[in-house]
């Protein structure tokens, strides 16, 4: 690890009331990067909407299932990993939804995938994974 | 996430403060579904909503078909940045009535 980087791990139960904390932090390292409130506030809000995702597809909404998070903070980039041991996610629905209608629900992974630059799914003994980043753009 | 509820002309208001998320979201849609079926209008407040996610979006759909389903209106007004962020987001701007102030929402449309 450099001077430069924060690595920290949140080791949880799939508990909605344990996302203000989760989204507090990813908020404080988003800004401490650079990013701007807006931004920030983007990142926070893909965080949360995978999070989210995991408690309510992964373990249907059970209270009792892990969630592992670690996050990296390094000179310009945040990188997360989640990961947790329920339902595998099902490829069809991601992204399925369509943007800009009167459906209701799907727009979480969306968000993320509007927000992140990478964003990938996987899937294997240990568990399911979900693997996003962002870097950021320094304006010349 | 509190929810505050006053009458203003013929409106419903609803004042929303703090956090709409995946955890509180059920409150809100009982809380606005309840009101739908006491009122011919209801304007939501979001100006003082700190944060909200896709399950709140959700629930703001959700109530808002169930207004037209049942020939009432439905109406957003005061965005905050953290709000106007997640519709731009989402896009479904064009899916709801906003308006800026509560004197707009609240005037017979």
């Amino acid at each position: 690890m450099t001077e430069t980087e924060i690595h920290v791990t949140f080791d949880m139960c799939s508990q909605a009331r344990y996302l203000p904390i989760i989204r507090a932090t990813v908020g404080q390292l988003a800004a401490m990067i650079g990013w701007d409130a807006e931004e920030s506030r983007s990142i926070t809000l893909a965080v949360d909407e995978a999070l989210a995702n995991v408690i309510r597809h992964a373990y249907h909404g059970r209270t009792d299932g892990r969630i592992e998070l670690q996050i990296r903070a390094a000179e310009g980039e945040l990188q997360f990993r989640m990961r947790n041991t329920g339902d595998p996610p099902d490829p069809a629905r991601i992204c399925a939804r369509e943007v800009g209608c009167d459906k209701i629900g799907g727009l979480g992974t969306h968000i993320i995938r509007d927000v992140m630059d990478t964003v990938s799914y996987e899937s294997g003994p240990e568990g399911n994974w979900f693997i996003a980043a962002k870097r950021l753009r320094r304006q010349a | 996430m509190t929810i505050s509820v006053r009458q203003s002309g013929a409106a419903q208001v609803v004042d929303l403060d703090g956090e709409v998320d995946f955890g509180t979201s059920p409150h809100l849609r009982r809380a606005l579904f309840d009101l739908l079926g006491k009122t011919s209008k209801l304007a939501i407040n979001l100006q003082a909503l700190t944060y909200i996610d896709s399950s709140g979006i959700a629930t703001l759909i959700e109530v808002l078909k169930d207004a037209q389903r049942l020939q009432k209106e439905f109406v957003l007004f005061g965005l905050s940045p953290a709000v106007q962020d997640v519709f731009r987001l989402t896009h479904v701007n064009r899916v709801f009535r906003i308006v800026e102030t509560e004197e707009q929402a609240v005037a017979p449309a």
